[in-house]
């Protein structure tokens, strides 16, 4: 009795599947478009982390449309195209979700400098976590001023792609009401 | 909160951690550097490279028109430069024409017979390095076209470094200044013999040069063609810096303009290829105090 219950359950139309394949998606799309980005002379060995923001603005505004998968297919087709340590990126971006995920609601409740501040930490956290590795695996440290430059244009960048995020956020939301 | 929302939580749990191992340990499997794991790498690159391509298009047309907006300002100035150059390049042209005939005539009359035998293809630079702990470059040339792990990828310029990585469509080269890259070079005005190795970054160490050789600044690095893999007197770089046992040697390639590389097949015959790992392929020569590593005549024909 029990089991033909189940089979008579509401379908569930609120699924969070399709939009969390999306994410995925523009987030696969901002990984590419960052080794693409290499190709200009001015990024050449240190193109800024735009799939980082990406993550960072989703995880506090919308967490349960980015699960873990995500990060990892983000972060291993980041190590599989640019070729640094396989797994690297991939598991601090995924150790970092999973300790943002932990402060979400102050995350939520934060002032701008304050989303800022603790971008500009976590950025950090994942390289040295990646620049640790590396240089235990192949004892031999990286040049420090590519990383250095990686890090700082990010910084750099995060605001315009906190504006840009907030503004298709708030447009999606239009539509929504309008519809 | 309802036992099947409980199981659920425990469900994502369990998929966190088990992901975070599975991504740990693939860092440590991945420098393993097991042949069923280059494969799936390549395989995947193979699949990921046209989607690259087609999304890196409007970065590069942006950059195609920045070029030439660039090239329409500088028009005059260019034209200067070129003219004075191609003076240059003529007299260096009637220089080599000279030095080929000779060249030809010394050989007829040793009876040395050159031992390259490589023929040039060329391909399209399709990513270049974008993360600071390695550098790598896909380029669209897979073993269809017949290259393999181990061949030189050259511009006019110089060396741009090795084909380690090698798909059906798409092959990954090894830069120079990759910090895995080691490359058996000579100084070319000296012939001392050393090895270029690569910081991950704009410029290379030269290192394992024997006590007497003095590099000079400006003096230019070639290739020794020790090992087999490599044809000697390929250009390497320019020693830019020189600090007592260190030197700095700027690359003759501008790594960030590779629209193009052209890859050295063939010639290699003889060498074992088989394991072109990095710790045995480019494992620098033993130095003895009392023995030096190569003698005979230099460039300047001064014996050493």
């Amino acid at each position: 009795m029990k089991d033909q219950q189940s089979y008579f359950e509401k379908a569930d139309f609120q699924s969070d599947l399709p939009k969390q394949f999306l994410i995925m998606f523009v987030g696969i799309v901002l990984v590419l478009f960052e080794v693409g980005l290499a190709q200009w002379p001015f990024f050449y060995g240190a193109s800024p982390f735009l799939s980082l923001i990406f993550m960072y603005f989703i995880l506090i505004y919308h967490d349960e449309l980015m699960p873990i998968i995500t990060v990892f297919m983000m972060g291993l087709i980041a190590d599989l195209l640019m070729s640094d340590i396989l797994g690297g990126r991939a598991t601090s971006m995924m150790l970092l979700s999973y300790a943002m995920r932990m402060g979400i609601l102050r995350l939520q409740q934060s002032e701008f400098m304050d989303l800022w501040l603790g971008f500009a930490v976590s950025c950090a956290a994942v390289t040295l976590f990646q620049l640790i590795v590396f240089s235990s695996i192949n004892l031999a440290v990286p040049a420090l001023r590519p990383l250095m430059f990686q890090v700082g244009f990010t910084l750099v960048l995060f605001p315009i792609g906190f504006v840009m995020m907030f503004s298709i956020q708030r447009l999606l939301q239009t539509l929504k009401v309008v519809r | 909160m309802r036992a099947s929302d409980k199981i659920k939580v425990r469900q994502r749990r369990f998929a966190h951690v088990a992901l975070i191992l599975i991504s740990f340990s693939l860092m440590f499997v991945g420098k393993a550097d097991l042949v069923v794991l280059r494969d799936a790498r390549m395989g995947s690159n193979d699949f990921l490279a046209p989607v690259i391509d087609f999304v890196s298009a409007p970065i590069r047309g942006v950059e195609t028109m920045a070029d030439g907006i660039r090239t329409v300002a500088s028009l005059r100035a260019e034209n200067v430069r070129l003219q004075a150059e191609n003076d240059l390049l003529q007299r260096w042209r009637r220089r080599a024409e000279i030095l080929e005939s000779e060249n030809q005539q010394l050989r007829s009359v040793t009876g040395t017979v050159s031992a390259e035998n490589r023929r040039l293809i060329t391909a399209r630079a399709v990513t270049a390095p974008g993360g600071s702990f390695m550098h790598t470059v896909l380029v669209a040339i897979g073993d269809e076209e017949g290259v393999a792990a181990g061949d030189p990828v050259i511009t006019s310029n110089g060396l741009v470094g090795l084909l380690y990585e090698v798909g059906r469509a798409y092959a990954r080269v090894l830069m120079i200044s990759d910090i895995n890259a080691r490359i058996p070079v000579m100084l070319a005005s000296s012939s001392w013999p050393g090895l270029t190795m690569g910081r991950n970054s704009d410029y290379l160490e030269l290192a394992f040069l024997p006590a007497e050789a003095q590099p000079a600044i400006g003096e230019l690095v070639l290739t020794s063609g020790h090992g087999g893999i490599l044809p000697a007197g390929l250009a390497v770089g320019r020693v830019e810096r020189v600090d007592g046992d260190y030197v700095q040697v700027r690359p003759a390639v501008d790594f960030r303009n590779l629209g193009y590389v052209s890859i050295l097949i063939g010639g290699t015959e003889g060498v074992d290829r088989s394991d072109l790992s990095q710790d045995s392929f480019f494992t620098p020569l033993p130095v003895e105090d009392d023995k030096r590593l190569l003698e005979g005549l230099n460039a300047s024909g001064t014996r050493q």
